[in-house]
C-alpha cells in the first residue's frame, strides 16, 4: 500500500517542462551574463603573478639598500670616534710636553740660583 | 550506484568552466526542467518559479568554478533552489494556493497521471510547511534518498524522515477518502 502510494506520488510528481518561451529567455539571459561577466581567473593568473614578482624584486632591492645604508653609517661612524680618539692623544701629549717644560725650567732656574749663591762666597 | 560511469555531461560542465557558452547552453537545458518544477511545486505559480529558476540559473554563472561534476551541479541546484524557494516562502509568510487551482502545469499530464491523485497531491503541498515540502519534493520528484535530502537541504536525518512519514500518512489519509479508485483497490 504504502509502495503504492508512494509510486502514485512518484508519477504524480514527475518533473515538467517550463514553457518554451521561457526556456529561450532562460537560455539567451545565462549566455549573454556570461558573455558580460569578466574572467576572475585570467586577472589572478596573468597579473598577480607578474605582480607578485614585482613586489618580491622591490623587497629584495630595498633590504639590500637599507644593508648598504648601514654599513655606510657604521664605518663613517667608526672613523669619527677614530679621529676623536687620535686627537684626545695628541692634545694628552700636548699637556705632557708643557708641564715637563715647566718642570725643566723650575730645576733649571733652582740650579742656578745656588751656583750665584756658591760663587759669591 | 553507478555513479562511476561517465557522465557526458562532465565534459560539457568542463567546457562550460572554460568560458564555452555552447557548453553552457547544453547544462542550463539539461537542468531547467527539475529546477523549474522544484520552484513551481514550491511556490505554486508560473511567474514564481519562471523568475526563481532565472535567479538559481544567474548564480550559478558566478560559482561555475566551483562545481567540479555533473552531480556536483545537480545537488548544488536543487540546494539552491530548495533554499531559495523555502526563504521566498518564510518571507511570504502565507503563499497563495488558491491559484494552484488555476496552474494547469503543476503536475506531469503524462497519459499515466491520476487527476484524483494530483487533487491530494495538491492539498497535500497545501498544507507542508516550506522544509517539509521541499523534502517532499526532493523525495518524489527528483528520487533523492533521506540522506542525500538531509545534505541537500543542510537538516537532520532524523527531522527529513520525520517529515516523510508525516507526508505519506496525510496522503494515505487523503486517498484512503470515499473515492472511487479507494473502492477498486478495496474490491481486489
Amino acid at each position: 500500500m504504502s509502495n503504492d502510494i508512494e509510486s502514485r506520488m512518484r508519477a504524480a510528481l514527475r518533473p515538467v517542462a517550463p514553457r518554451e518561451e521561457f526556456s529561450q529567455t532562460l537560455l539567451a539571459r545565462t549566455l549573454i551574463e556570461t558573455a558580460a561577466r569578466p574572467k576572475p581567473r585570467g586577472f589572478t593568473a596573468a597579473r598577480l603573478r607578474p605582480m607578485a614578482w614585482w613586489l618580491t624584486a622591490s623587497l629584495a632591492a630595498s633590504l639590500v639598500l637599507a644593508v648598504g645604508v648601514h654599513q655606510h653609517l657604521e664605518q663613517q661612524r667608526l672613523q669619527q670616534s677614530g679621529l676623536e680618539a687620535r686627537r684626545e692623544v695628541l692634545k694628552a701629549l700636548r699637556v705632557t710636553s708643557q708641564k715637563l717644560n715647566l718642570a725643566y725650567e723650575a730645576v733649571k732656574s733652582q740650579s742656578t740660583s745656588l751656583d750665584d749663591e756658591k760663587s759669591g762666597v | 550506484m553507478n555513479d562511476a560511469a561517465a557522465d557526458p555531461l562532465d565534459d560539457e560542465l568542463a567546457k562550460a568552466r572554460s568560458g564555452d557558452r555552447a557548453a553552457l547552453g547544453v547544462l542550463v537545458q539539461a537542468h531547467q526542467r527539475s529546477v523549474y518544477s522544484l520552484a513551481l511545486r514550491m511556490l505554486g505559480t508560473r511567474d514564481l518559479a519562471e523568475d526563481l529558476t532565472q535567479e538559481v540559473f544567474m548564480q550559478l554563472n558566478g560559482n561555475l568554478r566551483s562545481i567540479d561534476s555533473n552531480k556536483h551541479l545537480r545537488f548544488w541546484l536543487r540546494q539552491v533552489a530548495s533554499n531559495r524557494a523555502i526563504d521566498q516562502l518564510r518571507r511570504r509568510a502565507r503563499l497563495q494556493w488558491t491559484s494552484l487551482e488555476e496552474e494547469t502545469q503543476l503536475f506531469s499530464d503524462e497519459e499515466d497521471s491520476d487527476p484524483l491523485l494530483q487533487r491530494h497531491m495538491r492539498a497535500l503541498l497545501a498544507e507542508l510547511s516550506p522544509p517539509a515540502r521541499a523534502v517532499l519534493l526532493l523525495r518524489y520528484q527528483e528520487d533523492l534518498d533521506p540522506q542525500d535530502i538531509a545534505r541537500t537541504l543542510d537538516m537532520p536525518l532524523n527531522t527529513v524522515k520525520s517529515h516523510l512519514k508525516r507526508s505519506l500518512e496525510s496522503m494515505r489519509e487523503k486517498t484512503a477518502g470515499p473515492l472511487p479508485v479507494r473502492c477498486e483497490d478495496n474490491s481486489t
